[in-house]
């Protein structure tokens, strides 16, 4: 019987609802809760624990939480590790998925497919599931048949064969007909209104915005140089930033030297360092401000360092800064990049 | 709209308005009327219709 | 529109005069000598040093051109060191092994020639004398279809095709990087040929393109993968029933500066137009710059209203979620993937090898593995010749 450990937030493990988010990691005796269902469709696996931890407690101590969910894991010597199923749940996919993605033997986290903390699981394996609780009975026998899959060392087919999402591996076949059959295909398709594509780029496309008329807009300051208040009071990482900072500016006109620096690690910053204008031009906005060229400038600046940081969490800082602009009034953005 | 001295990065990732800006270290230049300039050509940019992914250099270059 | 009639004879056919190809070989200078090998289809050969292969055609006159089915010829040369061209890459096939699903040559009867260089052969002479007794070869190998029966003819023509159908036009790229990177159009390299230009639709299909182009393996088309292109022969073959096939428009690849490169694009798109496209599909040869030759081309397209299909082969490390295109453009939202150039195929012993025993990093042609499919010849080509593609997992 292969060994595995369960992953489960602490909703799931039966330690109570959102007033347990902030449980520490914790151990808990064989499978639990929906684990019961998954170790019940399992074949030669047995689970042997469950590892258990508030959803809030990772959130607030990533590093700290994963490191002591990773030593109770190991302390069970483990050759397969399951998270989940997190459905919906942005908190715990992403503890799932990093979970799954650290835990150094072969596992697999579930969640549902536009689960944002689905590319954090990197090479690991995940399984697609319904975005609520409701898609409990469906979830589990897949999982259990992955998992089983993984534990006989069986080498694994396409995401479609083995029901599982694509990580992003290319891999070659032949296909039944040419690339210029198919490419008539694909384009007469794409004639009659279906556009499809067999390479992704990995980047989104979308229509430029309507010009605005700035006099009567307001206007953000946004930037991945890394720049923060003068000592880094939040700490934001000098690579592999894990999120961004939205600073008030209470009305200032400069970033000044001395009160304001930048923390990457990808570019020299003296420069920056002697006058962060040069990296987020606040002087110069307010004074634009002041002529009436600009109607307003928003009250806070957002930032983040852009070094080292994987495709997919910039992409979740982008998608949740506009969001949080867009919910705030803000119609135009200046975004420095270095 | 983004002001970067790579725009072929930019153009790839999907940017729309995009303003070269003079270095890495820099994006809006070193001195104060150099930043001036910078941000208008930004602000100007964003006022106008454009293109998917288009990059407006500094100067306006005619052909 | 002229009207091409491409008549196919059996292999059968096939007679190989030795002391006839040797005379052709002997009358150039900067050849030393030529060994001639016949190999039959799945035998456990591994051919390195590929320059090109030809299918044998013999044009007959009358819009008619006789064609070998099932033969190829490939050119084999190693390049004296001391010149060796820059981009070289190897460029080989294996007809049995993993390697043989790779590339079309493991289900034919293959002519090797292995070219000796003269002495004091450069580089340049040595490829010109070699493309130039190669397609003399695969001519004369064609001359028995002189007297016998064809087994089919096609007739590649035009006709009516109703106003409603989609017009798609084919803008194929091909690449000049100067002699020994070069594709040839009616002998002439393509950065010379005034491209880009609309040309006879069929033409690709009569040998008008030949190629010359010796980096990157796996990612061009040698001659025979245009005699037989799969794109153009499906667009005839679809002419009149799902699309009307508006023309071909020939683009060199690797235009040489920024202004050149977007230039070229709109005006590949204007040809597009003026052929009466709604759509296109563009095709790519070689890798690095030619694929943003491509995707400028896709945009210029998109831009005048030509929807586009693109096709271009991934550079994907096998390890790594980073997507392997080595361009693109946001308006490049359809595009057919070739296969994945950077993908290993298992190693394999060949019994035996032709065209030079030791690979161009040293290695021993017969231990070598696991090999790359980029060094696999054409087996990613960008025309869509082949079905190689890759998929996510």
């Amino acid at each position: 019987m292969v060994r595995a450990v369960h992953y489960l937030n602490q909703f799931f493990a039966g330690l109570g609802g959102e007033e347990a988010a902030s449980t520490p990691p914790t151990r808990i005796e064989g499978a639990v809760g929906p684990g019961r269902g998954l170790a019940a469709a399992l074949e030669g696996v047995e689970i042997v624990a469950t590892v258990a931890c508030g959803d809030d407690f990772f959130a607030e101590h990533e590093e700290e939480a994963l490191a002591e969910i990773l030593q109770l894991v190991e302390a069970e010597g483990p050759e397969l590790i399951v998270a989940g199923p997190a459905f919906g749940s942005g908190r715990y996919g992403y503890a799932c998925a990093r979970v799954v993605a650290s835990a150094g033997v072969p596992g697999l986290a579930a969640m549902h497919e536009e689960n944002p903390g689905r590319g954090a699981a990197g090479a690991a394996l995940v399984v697609p599931t319904g975005s609520s609780v409701a898609g409990m009975r469906d979830a589990l026998p897949r999982m259990a048949r992955l998992a089983s899959a993984l534990a006989a060392g069986r080498e694994l087919g396409s995401p479609d064969e083995d029901g599982y999402l694509p990580r992003g591996f290319r891999r070659n076949h032949l296909a039944e007909r040419t690339g210029a059959e198919r490419a008539i295909e694909l384009l007469l398709a794409k004639l009659a209104g279906t556009t499809r594509t067999e390479v992704d780029a990995g980047f989104d496309r979308v229509e430029p915005p309507a010009p605005v008329t700035l006099a009567a807009a307001t206007l953000a300051l946004v930037t991945e140089a890394g720049c923060v208040p003068q000592g880094n009071p939040d700490r934001l990482p000098s690579i592999r930033a894990a999120g961004w900072l939205r600073y008030e500016l209470g009305g200032e006109t400069s970033l000044a030297t001395g009160r304001y620096e930048s923390v990457h690690g990808g570019f020299d910053v003296t420069l920056g360092n002697e006058d962060p204008n040069r990296l987020v031009p606040l002087d110069t906005v307010r004074e634009l401000e002041g002529e009436g060229r600009v109607g307003r400038l928003h009250e806070a600046f957002y930032t983040t360092t852009g070094n080292g940081t994987p495709v997919a969490a910039s992409t979740r800082f982008g998608q949740e800064i506009a969001e949080d602009l867009r919910a705030r009034g803000v119609e135009a953005v200046l975004l420095s990049g270095t | 709209m983004f002001v970067t001295s790579l725009p072929t990065i930019a153009t790839m990732i999907g940017a729309n308005r995009i303003v070269r800006g003079p270095a890495i270290t820099h994006p809006f230049g070193l001195s104060p009327e150099e930043r001036r300039r910078i941000v208008e050509r930004a602000l100007a940019m964003l006022e106008s219709d454009v293109e998917p992914n288009t990059v407006w250099e500094l100067e306006e270059v005619s052909r | 529109m002229s009207v091409l009639e491409l008549a196919s004879f059996p292999a059968e056919l096939l007679r190989v005069d030795v002391s006839a190809i040797d005379a052709l070989a002997g009358a150039e200078d900067a050849l030393g000598g030529v060994t001639v090998d016949v190999v039959e289809p799945g035998e456990p050969v591994r051919i390195t040093h590929i320059l090109d292969a030809v299918e044998p055609r013999l044009r007959v006159g009358g819009g008619r051109t006789n064609r070998i089915d099932g033969v190829a010829v490939l050119s084999c040369v190693d390049f004296p060191g001391e010149e060796r061209p820059l981009h070289e890459q190897e460029a080989f096939v294996d007809l049995a092994g993993p390697g043989a699903a790779f590339t079309p040559f493991s289900s034919l009867t293959n002519v090797v020639l292995t070219f000796v260089p003269g002495a004091d052969a450069r580089h340049v002479e040595l490829d010109r004398s070699v493309r130039r007794v190669t397609l003399a070869v695969a001519e004369l190998l064609a001359e028995p279809t002189h007297d016998a029966e064809p087994r089919d003819v096609e007739r590649f023509e035009l006709g009516p095709a109703a106003d409603a159908l989609p017009a798609v036009a084919a803008l194929v790229q091909l690449s000049d990087l100067g002699q020994l990177y070069t594709v040839y159009v009616d002998s002439v390299p393509a950065g010379e040929a005034g491209l880009p230009r609309a040309v006879e639709p069929a033409a690709l299909l009569d040998t008008a393109v030949t190629c010359g182009e010796y980096h990157w393996a796996a990612l061009r088309n040698p001659t025979l993968f245009l005699q037989r292109s799969s794109l153009v022969r499906a667009l005839f073959q679809e002419h009149g029933k799902r699309l009307r096939f508006a023309g071909l428009v020939l683009m060199r690849g690797y235009e040489q500066t920024a202004e050149d490169k977007q230039g070229a694009a709109e005006r590949a798109a204007g040809l597009a137009v003026e052929l009466g496209a709604g759509g296109a599909i563009i095709t790519t040869d070689g890798g690095g710059n030619s694929h943003t030759d491509t995707m400028l081309t896709c945009r210029a397209c998109e831009r005048v209203g030509v929807r586009t299909a693109v096709i271009v082969a991934e550079m994907a490390d096998p390890d790594s979620t980073n997507p392997g295109l080595t361009d693109w453009v946001p308006e490049a939202d359809c595009i057919v993937s070739s296969g994945n150039a950077e993908e290993l195929v298992p190693a394999w012993r060949p019994e035996r090898v032709l065209g030079g025993d030791a690979l161009l990093d040293g290695t021993s042609a017969q231990e070598a593995g696991p090999i790359p499919v980029r060094n696999y010849l054409g087996a990613t080509n960008q025309t869509g010749h082949l079905t190689l593609r890759a998929t996510t997992w």
